[in-house]
């Protein structure tokens, strides 16, 4: 004889991602290491942006340098004598917490107090996955239109940082900077809001600063 | 575009669940997604459907239950559902009914939760 029965699951899979987020947090305090969970949209200048800070931080610094394919991203990062993790998402579309935990496996976390993750350019799938990180920066430039922010409005409203980047080139693409900052601020009034350009140099004391005055 | 893992991941907690309560096969999967997940329930349930193929859950009737998002207001206190709004982009903005304020913690909206299952099982009282 055959029954039917009803089995209670109550398996939450985003909660089980969460779980392992704050044990990656506590890893990274035991070790006094501060980290930066960088997201944003592909070719925002996420990377250059990374590789600008490891050269004006006073900082230990490591990352993890998650990518599609991660090799590239990592290198350039190898080139300024930090210690570099790459994480292969492959077909996937975001970082996890899980990947994460075995990248921190691999780093000499007791020299490194400031760690960057480098998420995977997407403005869409990371906001699900919390990684543990201590802040979250959200990196766009001018050139992904200036609607960018009002089409993706969770990741802002979950930043702690916003970077406008490449604000030197919105004339010549037709962005209007004002707008994507208010746009950041009304979904978000207490994010703090950065215009950059990493060419000119521009922006970047003040995202420094920003780092600095989380890390204390 | 991650709904092809979290199907995965479903399908690996049902199957599972499944084992360990001995089923010989698996009638009915009731899942809760929140509403202010990047999951898209339409996706999620073609996904499911495919890869379930040739395992127990083959004939399963895969239900997605949408979880609304409840909020703590910050600036009023105000705890209950959130106003959503945002049908333009598909995508929920989540504002204070009372204040209309948007620094919130969001307690309920980002699940993606297997909450049960309907097994058939060898009736050993019988």
């Amino acid at each position: 004889m055959h029954k039917i029965a009803d089995v209670e699951i109550q398996h939450d899979i985003m909660v089980a991602n969460r779980k392992l987020a704050r044990r990656n947090q506590r890893i990274m305090d035991q070790n006094g290491v501060f980290s930066v969970d960088v997201l944003g949209a592909i070719g925002s200048g996420k990377t250059s942006l990374i590789e600008t800070l490891i050269d004006h931080l006073e900082h230990k610094v490591g990352v993890i340098a998650g990518d599609v394919i991660s090799k590239y991203d990592a290198g350039r990062f190898e080139s300024h004598h930090v210690p570099v993790v790459g994480l292969n998402t492959g077909k996937e579309c975001h970082l996890d917490a899980h990947l994460v935990k075995h990248a921190l496996e691999e780093l000499p976390l007791e020299n490194i107090d400031l760690l960057f993750i480098e998420n995977v350019g997407n403005l869409i799938c990371p906001v699900d996955f919390d990684l543990g990180s201590h802040l979250r920066m959200v990196v766009i430039s001018v050139s992904e239109g200036d609607d960018t922010v009002e089409k993706h409005p969770l990741i802002f409203q979950d930043a702690d940082l916003v970077v406008i980047n490449k604000i030197d080139i919105a004339d010549a693409v037709g962005a209007s900077v004002e707008k994507m900052v208010d746009d950041v601020k009304k979904l978000n009034p207490d994010v703090q809001v950065i215009t950059s350009s990493l060419k000119t140099g521009k922006g970047l004391d003040e995202i420094l600063a920003a780092i600095e005055s989380y890390m204390s | 575009m991650h709904e092809l893992s979290m199907a995965q991941a479903i399908v690996d907690t049902v199957m599972d669940a499944a084992e360990k309560n001995n089923a010989q096969d698996v009638l009915e999967v009731t899942i809760e997604i929140g509403q202010l997940t990047m999951l898209n329930s339409e996706q999620l349930k073609f996904l499911l459907d495919v890869i379930i193929e040739g395992t127990l859950l083959e004939n399963s009737e895969i239900l997605i239950e949408e979880i609304p998002v409840e909020i703590k207001c910050q600036s009023c206190d105000f705890k209950g559902e959130a106003n959503t709004e945002g049908s333009d982009h598909y995508l929920t903005i989540v504002v204070c009914p009372e204040c209309g304020g948007r620094n919130l913690e969001i307690t309920k909206g980002r699940e993606c939760n297997v909450k049960n299952i309907r097994i058939e099982k060898v009736d050993e009282d019988a």
